[in-house]
């Protein structure tokens, strides 16, 4: 009994951290908006130019397939920046001194970390929500199945990288360095994996391929691409869809124990740079 | 003395090679008003966030009610609740908002915390900046929003840095009585503060703290009587003090004598008062006025941080 109640208490906390950063997505208007026009670009002008350059390529995907499987791609990618934007709130967070507040509250800190990688999870897949279904609109896949199994993925993946996010921004404590680091993940991870190119492609270059078979963008991009037209590309993709999906769920895992570890025993206020 | 709510121990904490709080111990029993006095600077801040479990020991420990803030921390947590230096959360960015979220996460469900915020807020005047930015507040009204929150936590342990700085006079003591308040409800209170007249206020028992180290504890009397002929007593006589009447005083401390005025310099000014009378009236000498004045506690401060801080102030 007294552990149902402890259980409820801290699935209370976790609503209630999940609440929080829920709130502060209207914080972030400009960079939502600069990201959706990124987007807006990127499917509308950049994708059927890319989607007639590779197939004049012949790689064995016509027009509309491969523009399917840039859609999915740019999806991915924009997901995953949100996310990692999640780094400079909470710098900004630990300037202003919330984490100080956060860590003062009568929680558990693992169920304080918890609550924050599930909190920026959902709000960075809310945030991209209206984008991941433009994509469906735009790729002309109404699988019910398949878009919710997709969400599901897509947020697994957010709270992991979340959970990253989390862990190396309040151990490194500081804005320019979490700035250097995201922006470093962030170009090197969305161009080495499958984001863009099939794992096809990739392998005729050996290190960017190996890159792309352990970057977890290439698992969620080619995971979203075959639940939506699985015999189309599974040939192409870049492993096969269970280790696709238990790297996602290992990710999810790892990093979430690590962000409770980190911020159960190491984490403290102060010593911001 | 009631159990011992807060008690440090050996507490240092660095950042670097910076000493902020440097080996201190206190013990702060249950139901007390307690003040850490200090500059700017001096481990007061440091020293709370520690109890509060927002920083980590470097060595030492602080135990509230018994629990260690480093081996217990989920437990200490629970107890204490606090009111930081400058609002810490304005990631939410209204103050109903704010409080509200506060309020479910001490505790209180839905309903109840609806009506706990609404009427702390309307008690301390923030009723009507409810639904304004907070970027809008000026710094009082802030002030007030960040004590509201240990208003509505009721915790056992509350902690105020710097309470009333920023706040308006007639605010100030409207805000002393509300954390007179929590105390009567059974919390105990610890304050820090720079700002003497409130420590002398509020505070039953004061710490000294001074780069990084406590320099003296005690009741407000008993940190006065640290200070070496502290206490002034003006002796107003009906006649002219010669320099017989002079002598006679010299006894009881450091006298300066100026027509019918006598100013004596004493330790525990009011029982050496009666000493004075006595001996006057045996003399038959009429005593027209006696003020016995105690030394301030800016005088304690300046006393027990050593010439040091004056040659730094100056």
């Amino acid at each position: 009994m007294v552990c149902m109640s402890s259980l409820l208490k801290d699935l209370r906390y976790i609503l209630l951290l999940v609440q929080w950063d829920l709130m502060k997505i209207v914080r972030r208007v400009i960079f939502v908006a600069m990201r959706a026009t990124w987007f807006v670009i990127q499917v509308v002008f950049f994708g059927p130019v890319i989607a007639h350059m590779v197939n004049a390529r012949g790689i064995g995907l016509d027009v509309s397939s491969y523009y399917s499987f840039y859609l999915l791609g740019v999806y991915t990618s924009i997901l995953f920046t949100i996310t990692a934007s999640r780094a400079y709130d909470i710098a900004e967070e630990f300037e202003e001194g919330i984490i100080e507040y956060q860590l003062s509250l009568p929680m558990n800190r693992k169920i304080l970390a918890l609550g924050r990688a599930i909190g920026s999870g959902i709000a960075s897949t809310l945030f991209t929500l209206p984008m991941f279904l433009t994509v469906i609109i735009l790729a002309k896949e109404f699988d019910l199945l398949a878009i919710v199994i997709s969400i599901v993925s897509a947020l697994i993946f957010s709270i992991a990288i979340s959970g990253f996010v989390l862990t190396t921004t309040l151990s490194i404590k500081s804005s320019d360095a979490t700035d250097i680091i995201m922006g470093v993940l962030d170009a090197i991870l969305v161009r080495l994996s499958t984001i863009f190119y099939p794992a096809v492609i990739l392998k005729n270059i050996a290190p960017y391929y190996y890159a792309a078979i352990i970057n977890p963008l290439s698992h969620l991009a080619d995971l979203l691409r075959i639940f939506y037209s699985f015999e189309e590309f599974r040939e192409i993709v870049i492993a096969n869809p269970e280790a696709m999906a238990s790297y996602i769920l290992g990710l999810f895992i790892g990093f979430t124990v690590l962000a409770m570890y980190v911020i159960e025993k190491k984490i403290e206020g102060g010593g911001w740079r | 003395m009631s159990e011992k709510a807060v008690e440090i121990i050996n507490l240092v904490k660095r950042f670097g090679n910076f000493v902020a709080v440097d080996d201190i111990s206190l013990t702060i029993y249950g139901g007390e008003i307690f003040g850490l006095l200090g500059p700017n600077g001096s481990g007061k801040t440091t020293t709370l966030l520690t109890i509060a479990t927002v920083y980590k020991p470097t060595s030492g420990d602080v135990r509230v009610y018994g629990y260690s803030v480093v081996s217990d921390g989920d437990k200490v947590r629970k107890m204490v609740g606090i009111a930081f230096q400058e609002s810490k959360a304005l990631g939410i960015d209204k103050p109903y908002d704010l409080l509200l979220w506060h309020a479910k996460v001490v505790g209180y469900s839905g309903e109840e915390a609806r009506k706990v915020v609404k009427d702390v807020m309307e008690d301390l005047g923030l009723w009507e900046h409810r639904n304004k930015y907070f970027y809008q507040l000026s710094g009082g009204t802030r002030k007030k929003v960040e004590i509201a929150k240990v208003l509505i936590q009721k915790p056992k342990v509350a902690i105020f840095d710097e309470p009333t700085a920023q706040v308006d006079v007639v605010s100030k003591h409207y805000l002393w009585d509300k954390i007179r308040e929590l105390k009567e409800e059974g919390s105990t209170i610890i304050i820090a503060t720079n700002d003497m007249f409130e420590a002398e206020r509020m505070c039953e028992r004061i710490a000294i703290m001074y780069k990084g180290k406590v320099k003296a504890v005690g009741t407000i009397k008993e940190l006065k009587d640290l200070v070496p002929l502290g206490d002034t007593i003006e002796l107003e006589l009906a006649s002219y003090a010669d320099q017989h009447v002079l002598d006679m005083l010299s006894r009881f401390g450091k006298v300066q004598g100026l027509g019918n005025k006598v100013i004596i310099y004493v330790n525990r000014g009011e029982e050496v008062a009666v000493d004075i009378i006595d001996v006057l009236r045996r003399s038959g000498v009429k005593v027209a006025r006696i003020m016995v004045k105690e030394p301030s506690l800016d005088d304690v401060f300046f006393y027990i941080a050593g010439a040091k801080l004056k040659e730094e102030i100056s």
